[in-house]
């Protein structure tokens, strides 16, 4: 275990390294972190209302309703993404070869690669909730980190089992990401992201509330806006780890399926 | 007497056809009608170095990418240093150095130090191990000068001597080098074939198993010769007993007489 952790290790200081050669990303994006906050706490002030704040079931303001919406995908996208967009970057600049030829086995390089990714979304939402607080009156202070922390953990132990199969279907089929495009299209609607699921049509809100999302985006504007704690979201907690519970396992049994059949067919390193 | 290195009994190897358009949605599923090897059996003793000989097509590169693990056979076993290379992986794994033959494989922001340290410890090996191997190799090869330079500002024969460094760097029983000197000019390819003769193959703990088209390379280095065409092994000796067998006064007109082709200097070749 230790030795996996070590080599897991060995990938994030190698995109780190890789990151730290380029010097404008880092400071354009910190750039944009504070127009997005920007634009959302305007778009919040000029629809706000006494009505809308009435509808909201948590956060006392819409800005903060939506932007905590708007960088929960953000992480979201991160544990769809990162596993098949690391799988890519390897194949595409031919690394993926001397990479399978070492020690270390694919599932490792795979986690390995998505930890440097993953931690850059999360500086990315600090920076982001940072300047909401800062220039926005964004309420960070009534966060409950412990809850915050535990709906991340959670997530990222639903949703990164989506992501796996997202790299089993790029091993297989070269492109795409069908798990992202679905979970992210039909959660920008069903999810609550910026708008409660209360408004949708009864047929959507069915959909709402078989979607895993609706669930992780409640328990964490409970955490973050209104300083809830664990024990306020063991529902929404236990739906997350029960889809965990069956997407993980079954992920990797599907993704060792396409890796032996790339093997097979002498497509593993194909573009 | 010793194990052998390489253990190929009936191996074959088949691919699926290309598929396009919507059928490429079938192309993981479709069954293997293309033969790539035809039940190669040979063994490679331990210190030997084998070289592996045919025109584009003839299976070479499949062949070591089956012994690296990163393809399967589609039947037949392959053994490399008593590990099978389907159950035995990563067994397989810590006893091979490969060197894939492409000029790509690196880090583009990392320095060949960098990029070398990293596929170190990925290896398992220690700083300090790796660190000096890749400082004497580099030494060796007259690659100080480009070690700390980022890979995307080097030639394609610097980064494809690097790769070969990499394969080197954790001291393999088994070395796996497909066309190791294709893209180096003519004074490092002979610096390179020099120290895989003398640092490498005369300490006879070191097995060489490597494709190639260049004669030169093959009559220097190879104890014995594979001669494949279209993925079946057409002959395996010494070359002295290869020549001697066809009759001809060299290599390439002994591979000319067993294959009906004549080979050209990238590598392609005519039926005759």
């Amino acid at each position: 275990m230790r030795r996996i952790l070590q080599d897991i290790f060995l990938f994030f200081q190698r995109d780190l390294r890789i990151a730290s050669t380029y010097r404008s990303p880092f400071i354009l994006e910190t750039v944009e972190a504070l127009f997005g906050a920007a634009m959302f706490y305007y778009v919040a002030r000029f629809v706000d209302s006494p009505a809308l704040r009435e509808a909201l079931p948590q956060g006392k303001t819409y800005f903060a309703y939506s932007l905590a919406g708007f960088v929960f995908f953000d992480y979201l996208n991160a544990a769809l993404d990162t596993f098949d967009r690391s799988l890519l970057e390897a194949r595409d600049a031919g690394t993926l070869e001397p990479l399978l030829v070492t020690q270390v086995s694919l599932p490792v390089i795979l986690i390995g690669s998505a930890f440097y990714p993953f931690a850059a979304t999360m500086l990315r939402i600090a920076v982001y909730l940072g300047w909401a607080a800062a220039f926005f009156s964004f309420p960070l202070g009534a966060a409950n980190w412990p809850a915050v922390f535990a709906v991340l953990l959670a997530t990222l132990l639903a949703f990164s089992g989506l992501g796996v199969l997202s790299a089993a279907y790029l091993l297989l089929f070269k492109r795409g990401n069908p798990a992202k495009w679905f979970i992210l299209g039909v959660s920008s609607v069903t999810g609550g992201m910026l708008f409660p699921v209360g408004i949708l049509p009864p047929w959507l809100q069915i959909v709402a509330h078989l979607n895993p999302v609706t669930y992780a985006m409640d328990a964490m504007r409970g955490a973050l806006l209104n300083g809830e704690g664990i024990l306020s979201h063991g529902r929404p907690l236990l739906v997350l780890l029960a889809f965990a519970a069956v997407i993980l396992p079954s992920s990797v049994v599907i993704f060792s399926w396409a890796l032996r059949r790339t093997k097979v067919t002498g497509t593993l390193t194909h573009r | 007497m010793s194990d052998p290195a390489i253990i190929l009994d009936s191996l074959e190897k088949w691919f699926p056809p290309a598929l396009s358009g919507w059928r490429a949605f079938l192309q993981p599923f479709t069954p293997p009608t293309t033969p790539a090897l035809h039940g190669i059996s040979l063994t490679v003793k331990q210190g030997e170095a084998v070289a592996l000989l045919g025109a584009n097509g003839a299976g070479k590169t499949t062949l070591l990418r089956i012994l690296a693990t990163v393809l399967l056979p589609t039947r037949g076993a392959a053994t490399l240093a008593g590990h099978d290379t389907v159950r035995e992986s990563a067994a397989v794994r810590r006893q091979i150095g490969y060197h894939a033959g492409s000029d790509l494989g690196f880090y583009a922001r990392l320095t060949g130090r960098q990029n070398l340290l990293f596929f170190g410890r990925l290896n398992h090996l220690s700083d300090e191990f790796s660190a000096s191997r890749i400082q004497n190799l580099s030494e060796r090869f007259g690659m100080l000068g480009a070690l700390d330079r980022q890979a995307r500002a080097l030639s394609s024969g610097t980064i494809q001597r690097f790769s070969l460094i990499r394969a080197l760097l954790h001291q393999p029983k088994v070395l796996l080098l497909d066309e190791p000197t294709r893209s180096l000019d003519a004074l490092a390819a002979a610096d390179f074939r020099h120290f895989l003769k003398t640092d490498v193959l005369a300490r006879k703990d070191t097995s060489l198993l490597f494709a190639s088209h260049t004669m030169q390379e093959i009559e220097l280095l190879a104890d014995r010769v594979a001669i494949l065409d279209e993925g079946k092994l057409l002959a395996f000796d010494t070359p002295t007993a290869l020549r001697a067998g066809t009759l001809s006064s060299s290599l390439e007109e002994a591979f000319a007489r067993l294959t009906g082709r004549r080979l050209q200097s990238a590598g392609e070749s005519t039926t005759e």
